[in-house]
């Protein structure tokens, strides 16, 4: 799979081949910095007066690397298709070389930080329960009726949050029952394999 | 006029429901045996836009009786106006 370079993107890449390998390289390691750790624009500025560039050129260049890794990395493409992506840029031989080094070396851990970002729901943390006999209420004395009240602690993204449900033990019994019943099937079985 | 300790009312939202009952816990997770009554409230309102809002809340049997005599107090009030 090829990678669609947009005509904005090629522009800012076009930066790179203006400057020294020694500079491509120094833009590759703080590229994937901004990766690990978020950008820092003072660092454009330091770059932009040493290379005599405006801090916008060095910023563009450094977030079309960004892009190219992350896209690269995001769909993993393979040597040969970075190579050909590059390729159309018409970099040198030496330039496409240390980009695909930059790729491959930055790679693994960029799909890590990458796989971080995909939206979190809410995970158990917790159960607590409490079994209940209602004796009567607004419109019906007398009674003698069991329920069950469940506070589920939750987390999400670090918040802890809680839902307290109630229900009858019979409808649990049965959404139990249903459960356990469910996993015994060859289905089930073969998933948990897989998954252990 | 100093609001000494007056209570913070919203007066646009409308009591809607009142709904209770009287339960007992006999069990729970963290204590096999229980015998603890108490009392659950489930309040419907309307705040001043209009949206309904469920509020549900318990109450032990101390509590419930602190929150019967405001409404014993209540009414001896209105009585007098």
């Amino acid at each position: 799979m090829l990678l669609d370079l947009s005509e904005e993107h090629k522009e800012h890449l076009a930066f790179l081949p203006q400057v020294d390998s020694a500079v491509v390289a120094e833009f590759g390691r703080i590229a994937v910095e901004f990766l690990r750790r978020g950008s820092n624009p003072k660092i454009y500025e330091g770059a932009a007066r040493k290379l005599s560039v405006s801090s916008d050129t060095v910023q563009h260049g450094v977030e079309g690397l960004i892009y190219l890794l992350t896209e690269s990395s995001k769909l993993m493409i393979s040597e040969l298709d970075f190579q050909d992506s590059v390729f159309v840029l018409g970099f040198s031989e030496e330039l496409n070389k240390l980009l695909l080094q930059l790729y491959l070396d930055n790679r693994k851990e960029i799909r890590t930080i990458l796989s971080e970002l995909a939206p979190d729901l809410p995970s158990y943390h917790s159960l607590e329960w409490r079994l209940d006999v209602q004796l009567a209420s607004r419109s019906l004395r007398q009674q003698i009726k069991p329920s069950v009240t469940i506070k589920l602690h939750l987390n999400q993204n670090g918040d802890h949050n809680t839902q307290v449900l109630q229900t009858d033990p019979a409808t649990l019994l049965h959404l139990v029952q249903q459960a356990l019943e469910e996993m015994k099937t060859n289905h089930c079985r073969r998933v948990v394999r897989n998954i252990k | 006029m100093e609001g000494s300790s007056e209570p913070l009312l919203d007066a646009k939202s409308k009591l809607l429901d009142f709904q209770w009952k009287l339960g007992m816990a006999v069990s729970s997770d963290s204590c096999r045996s229980l015998k603890y009554p108490y009392v659950a409230v489930m309040l419907k309102v309307a705040d001043d836009s209009g949206q309904v809002k469920k509020k549900s809340f318990e109450m032990t049997i101390p509590q419930f009786q602190n929150f019967y005599r405001q409404f014993k107090e209540i009414a001896a009030v209105i009585e007098t106006v």
